[in-house]
């Protein structure tokens, strides 16, 4: 284990009956509320600004600026929730909502004070059931309480909240899509901009955050933005909870500081490989993340967002996934396909048609009816997907799967190969330039 | 509603620098400003904001890291832009790669193939090759859509354009996208078939051939045809068209896209019903009654037969117009009636007429609103008109404006009108009562409390409503645009109308005014042309005015009239008291009768008969309804008779008249070209001075902005309340008609739109229907003495205590009917005609759209080589 930790999410999460309101307030629960009544909505906002901290919800937005851009005025402004979790290997914000779903809603009243929102709604996704019972306990306890409601605690501040469940699409998680589902229609993403800080919810501003950002609030108005910032490293500051799975010895949810090493989260807060294996590679951030291979230099690095961004990667939401060397790249490059595939919400061009072609090619590999030069074929259209398409997700699978190519090339070409033998078709002699450029030659003209 | 102001910017395009209006989408400015196509599928600036889905449109901006789509993009000052990067080139060959995936690339037996913009964009921008081996997705095809359009679901690239058009153009809410990703497909909810009044435009919209019209599948290839541009005769709404024209045959119709017009949009009808041009019931010689058979005659026969009966008729003839009836025919035959016989007994209107100075003030320039002024003005009022079915395309126009201008729209009817749901507010009085409903709302914006009281309870309204209807209108802004259907206008209405635009000062409001919806299509231009009893060509006063048509009616059943010449005119389908012109046309000497069919008018009751043109044969002009000439130009050579010698068959109406003329030793018959004709009527009506046939063009000319008419402003005089209608009781039900879309003679003879033809259908409230004991689909009769068939439609919108019956239906027309209350009764339970409902759409996917996972993929071992 990590010493000197100061969990600040995780502290006590296990206390039992946290997620109640009594014993959530007897832990000091709805304190950061009355403080930031006492406060202008505007010294709220530079404390969190102060803070640096950013979303934990996959992009690592800075949560301070998003809720500047919010404009000021009468308008009706919401705050969403984004507890549509549906990214392969996380499970963090699942527990959090389940044992102390009333730091969530603490942080969702402070983050509407400031902004100005009116109304609120947490999307939490559909398989989330119990979870959402538990969040709509919680509301109707805090409404109860008086922290939700008219004039909240007797000040000018107002703010309804509402839970609503998901119908289990992971585009659903993006948050335009969201907002789409949220009105009722069919969860497909926006073009932006606008973006929702402009126009969002019912062509209203809107703050969208993640539930681990949105319980950050709270703790940061404790400790003060400023102080809140030492955690940290300087462009990742705070405390990250991560969703350790794979092939390590112990899964699970733990709080880390920003910038420990990858090493030391696999080794000692997972307990490093099964029996007799060895790692192989790892999603750093959740499986849209692009895989790295586990060689030391990896293991080196500090865990935080930018650190991984500059090794060609990401932190994504902090889900970790590990493969070890009893796992074939091919199954988790096709496994990985096959997911957004079946996701891709089929608005734009590169994302449906891309995906939906990925994922043929990575099961005629399977089927043992490739060439190398299929793999060509891949990474040029996760190429041609990438930077192109209408939101993230067609990126999504194409950085994982280009980025599985580029690093374990040797490993899909020993594969076709063998697959091949199996299927009896012999070696593939890789002849045939396929890349952009393929296809029949143009005839030759006979010369004038 | 103040409309966006245009500020010029600069901006850099491929190193150029290019001048557009600020906030015109990249690929608007870049096309007709730049010179630079940046290809597009989604983007359809008709259908609202862009949605950025095909991703076709990729450029590059400076200052943004990734590749930006050009629809959505709107050109900012110094914007600097590439469009020829390989990076942007490289961004476009992937998507037309991508597109073409699941495409079948079956171009050589598609109809869309040669004006395809996939292929276009494929030729110029593609990769020109795929790397793709997989299957294809599969699906069972072509499939029915609707009985109009087929739907080709392996050709779709998934564009959303046709989706966007049904829940956001034409609001009917139908089509949407089943399942999701590469899966998706566009279908209807339920698998019911698509039919909606606007679903043709779909076919317009698709860039793909995914959906074609069924009418014209497989007819010709874009190499075969030739597009021809004229107006749509159908109704007021005068959409401009481009007709496809393949060997002297209209095989397909298009919009020819006038933002002041029609927005781009054909209805239906419009679009489907060019079929019966075709049609083998057309007329095409002429025809003259020998004893009780009217038998094929040459045309000297047929003329001099006609001239000598308006000979012996002299001032005791009368005529009629209606339909296609072009501003020359029309100004043509009011000469030889009125200049040259000496009556001027002439009516366009199948109502009573409004008198010479409310006509004039009427049409004061100042007062007149145009078509865009729907989408911008602060408030639209309708009065007793349903745009739906009398001018199809208005009702989207309003819809736009509501949608996207936040236009306040107020309906005041008496029939439920297909905008209602849009409307903020919608007034009910009773049918019939139009004109105690304006006098009414006069009273309550002129705070007259006494008038209010009186007036509006003889409309069946109350004082309360009508004066929360006046606040409604007033509320949103000044600029208000007043819709009035004809059928509104009797005794005072129209006097009420001119109070409430001088109260609420719409003739000195711009963007404001009224905007009158004619009962035919070019009703204005007829008007105009001094085809009326009160008024000579562009309104001026006759010595001795003439009967309206129940005048005529009447005088021809009575004998104090002779002949009557029938202008694209059939009284016994489309004017009220069929028993009444039954009688007229039975006693009337000779009745001269220009016709395209068999109508029950022609064959029972005509003495000579003309064959009329079609629409794509004439030539000529026509008044759309906001003061528009429109020019009507042959796109099609006009049928031969039955012999098919020359100079037999199908002549120019204008010619016919001027040769009867002739015939007769009339100045009249002095003309030797359209266009004479044409220039003849410009110099004659005095607001048309300078107008030539070249500067009308193909766009139009509005006369209403560069002309001044002298007429005095109008001064609201007080008004009499007009007696209440009896109301409905003892049994008894109050009955109003309304005059569907679909109820027309080329609906009638065009056969893809069979399916839709208007039958008659009585509208009940669910109280009626639940009193009478009538199930909704019953079969019922309705009337008093004389009763109709027709079958019983419970809808919830219909006030109790009325029914509502179509009008011009070619069986169980409702026109018998001449009493203000009917009886309801019930005949016995409907009977479902099996081809009267359109076939099911079966299940879109054949099997499953991918081959399971499990499976091996169906692909041989290929050689690698």
């Amino acid at each position: 284990m990590i010493a000197n930790i100061d969990t600040t999410l995780f502290k006590d999460i296990d206390e039992p009956g946290l997620n109640t309101i009594d014993v959530y307030q007897r832990r000091g629960g709805y304190q950061m509320l009355r403080k930031a009544l006492q406060m202008e909505p505007g010294a709220v906002l530079d404390e969190m600004l102060a803070s640096g901290v950013r979303g934990r919800g996959g992009a690592g937005f800075a949560m301070g600026r998003k809720m500047s851009f919010i404009p000021k005025g009468t308008m009706e402004k919401y705050l969403v929730c984004n507890a549509d979790e549906s990214e392969p290997g996380t499970f963090k914000d699942r527990e959090l909502m389940q044992k102390n779903p009333h730091l969530l809603v603490e942080g969702i009243i402070i983050g509407a004070y400031c902004i100005g929102a009116t109304k609120a709604f947490i999307f939490i996704r559909g398989e989330y059931d119990y979870v959402a019972d538990i969040l709509d306990a919680a509301v109707a306890e805090a409404k109860a309480a008086g922290y939700l409601g008219e004039r909240i605690l007797g000040s000018d501040h107002s703010l309804d909240l509402v839970v609503h469940r998901g119908a289990g699409a992971y585009i659903c998680g993006e948050e335009t899509a969201l907002l789409d589902s949220l009105e009722g229609k069919r969860g497909n993403p926006r073009l932006k901009p606008p973006f929702p800080a402009v126009q969002g919810l019912y062509q209203g501003p809107t703050l969208i955050n993640n539930v681990e950002t949105l319980m950050n609030v709270p703790v940061i108005l404790q400790m003060g933005g400023a102080e809140y910032a030492k955690i940290g490293t300087e462009t990742s500051t705070g405390t990250k909870l991560i969703s350790i799975s794979g092939q390590v010895k112990y899964p699970g949810n733990y709080e880390i500081v920003l910038g420990t090493p990858v090493r030391d989260i696999l080794f000692d807060l997972a307990g490093g490989p099964l029996e007799g294996r060895t790692f192989k590679a790892f999603f750093p951030g959740g499986s849209s993340a692009p895989v790295l291979p586990l060689t030391d230099e990896v293991l080196d690095l500090p865990y935080d967002f930018d650190s991984l961004a500059k090794a060609g990667s990401m932190l994504g939401s902090g889900a970790i996934i590990v493969f070890d060397d009893s796992t074939s790249i091919v199954d988790v490059a096709y496994k990985t396909a096959h997911f957004y595939r079946h996701e891709s919400c089929g608005k734009c061009s590169p994302c449906r048609e891309g995906t939906n072609w990925t994922e043929k090619m990575l099961l005629r590999i399977k089927n043992g009816d490739a060439t190398p030069m299929d793999l060509d074929i891949i990474a040029s259209v996760c190429e041609q997907i990438l930077g192109n398409c209408l939101c993230v997700l067609g990126d999504a699978m194409a950085m994982p799967i280009g980025s599985m190519i580029k690093h374990f090339r040797p490993e899909f070409e020993a594969y076709i190969e063998q697959r091949r033998e199996e299927a009896g078709l012999g070696i593939a002699i890789p002849q045939v330039n396929r890349d952009a450029s393929a296809g029949p030659k143009p005839l030759l003209r006979p010369a004038a | 509603m103040p409309r966006p102001e245009v500020k010029e910017i600069t901006f850099s395009l491929d190193g150029r620098e290019v001048t557009a209006p600020e906030g015109m989408m990249l690929v608007d400015a870049a096309n007709k400003y730049g010179d630079t196509e940046i290809p597009v599928f989604c983007y359809e600036p008709k259908l609202g904001q862009p949605v950025g889905a095909c991703r076709m449109c990729l450029v590059e901006i400076e200052g943004i890291p990734k590749l930006q789509t050009g629809c959505s993009t709107p050109v900012r000052d110094g914007m600097v832009v590439h469009t020829q990067t390989e990076r942007v080139h490289a961004a476009q060959r992937a998507v037309v790669e991508f597109l073409l995936i699941n495409h079948p690339l079956d171009c050589p037996v598609c109809d869309k193939g040669g004006e395809c913009p996939l292929q276009d964009i494929t030729y110029g921008w593609g990769p020109g090759t795929s790397r793709f081996i997989e299957p294809k997705r599969h699906f069972k095809k072509p499939l029915e859509l609707s009985p109009l359009i087929a739907i080709d679901r392996e050709r779709c690239i998934l564009c959303y354009r046709c989706v966007r058009y049904s829940q956001e153009i034409s609001e009917d809410y139908q089509l949407v996208l089943h399942e999701r990703g590469a899966a998706s497909y566009v279908g209807t909810f339920d698998g019911h078939p698509y039919v909606a009044p606007f679903s043709g435009n779909i076919i317009e919209l698709c860039p793909v051939g995914a959906l074609t019209s069924r009418a014209y599948r497989f007819r010709a290839r874009p190499w075969d045809i030739e597009g021809a541009g004229t107006v749509c005769a159908g109704c007021p709404a005068q959409c401009n068209v481009e007709l496809t024209v393949r060997d002297e045959r209209v095989l397909r119709v298009l919009a020819r896209d006038h933002d002041e017009v029609d927005d781009g949009w054909l209805c239906d009808k419009g679009r489907f019903s060019y079929q019966s041009v075709h049609s083998d019931e057309r007329i095409v010689e002429p025809l003259v009654r020998e004893g009780t058979e009217l038998r094929p005659a040459s045309w000297e026969k047929a003329i001099s037969v006609a001239a000598s009966a308006l000979k012996k008729a002299g001032d005791r003839a009368a005529a009629l117009a209606g339909g296609t009836t072009t501003n020359e025919e029309a100004f043509l035959l009011q000469q030889l009636i009125r200049d040259d016989l000496g009556s001027s007994h002439l009516s366009a209107r199948t109502g009573p007429e409004q008198p010479l100075d409310v006509l004039r003030a009427l049409a004061d320039p100042k007062l007149q609103a145009s078509v865009p002024d729907l989408e911008f003005a602060h408030t639209v009022l309708l009065v007793d008109c349903d745009p739906i079915d009398e001018a199809p395309v208005w009702d989207l126009r309003i819809r736009k404006g509501v949608r996207r201008h936040g236009t306040k729209l107020v309906v005041a009817s008496a029939r439920p009108t297909a905008l209602d749901p849009v409307a903020t507010s919608a007034l009910r009085f009773a049918p019939g009562a139009g004109e105690s409903f304006l006098v009414a709302l006069d009273a309550a914006l002129s705070g007259d409390t006494g008038n209010l009281g009186g007036a509006a309870s003889a409309a069946g309204s109350n004082a309360t409503a009508v004066r929360e209807f006046a606040e409604t209108l007033r509320a949103a802004g000044e600029e208000v645009v007043i819709v009035y259907g004809e059928r509104a206008l009797t005794g005072d209405a129209g006097r009420a109308l001119l109070n409430v635009a001088a109260r609420l000062n719409l003739g000195a409001i711009a963007n404001a005014g009224l905007l009158a919806l004619p009962g035919t299509p070019n009703g204005r231009g007829l008007r105009e042309a001094g085809f009326a009893p009160g008024h000579g060509p562009g309104y001026t006063s006759v010595a001795a005015p003439g009967r309206d048509a129940a005048g005529i009616a009447e005088g021809l059943a009575n004998g104090e009239l002779h002949t009557v010449w029938l202008h694209h005119a059939d009284p016994l389908r489309n004017y009220p008291d069929r028993g009444l012109w039954e009688r007229a046309l039975g006693t009337a000497q000779t009745v001269i009768a220009v016709e395209s069919q068999l109508t029950d008018t022609v064959r029972e009751h005509a003495d000579v008969v003309f064959p009329a043109e079609a629409y794509p044969e004439k030539e000529g002009t026509l008044v759309h309804p906001d003061g528009r000439l429109q020019r009507l130009r042959p796109a099609i050579g006009r049928p031969r008779g039955t012999g098919g010698m020359p100079g037999s068959g199908v002549r120019p109406l204008w010619q016919v008249i001027v040769e009867v003329a002739k015939a007769l030793g009339f100045e009249t018959g002095s003309f030797l070209t359209g266009a004479q004709v044409s220039r003849k009527l410009f110099e004659t009506v005095p607001f048309y001075a300078g107008i030539t046939l070249d500067e009308i063009g193909g766009r139009g000319v509005r006369w209403v902005e560069r002309e001044e008419f002298v007429s005095p402003d109008w001064d609201p005089a007080s008004l009499s309340v007009p007696a209440a209608l009896p109301p409905a009781g003892e049994g008894k039900l109050r009955l109003g008609t309304y005059r569907p879309l679909w109820a027309a003679k080329e609906v009638d003879l065009s056969p893809a739109l069979q399916f839709i033809r208007a039958r008659q259908v009585a509208e009940l409230s669910p109280a009626d229907a639940a009193a009478l004991g009538i199930g909704d689909g019953d079969r019922i009769e309705v009337g008093n003495g004389t009763r109709v068939r027709a079958q019983a439609k419970i809808r919830a919108a219909i006030p109790a205590g009325t029914v509502f019956l179509a009008e011009g239906t070619r069986e169980d027309n409702a026109n018998v009917l001449t009493h203000g209350l009917v009886e309801v009764v019930r005949v016995g339970p409907g009977t479902t005609d099996p081809s009267a409902v359109p076939a099911q759409v079966q299940p879109a996917v054949e099997g499953l759209a991918e081959a399971p996972q499990s499976a091996p993929l169906p692909i041989p071992p290929r050689e690698v080589t």
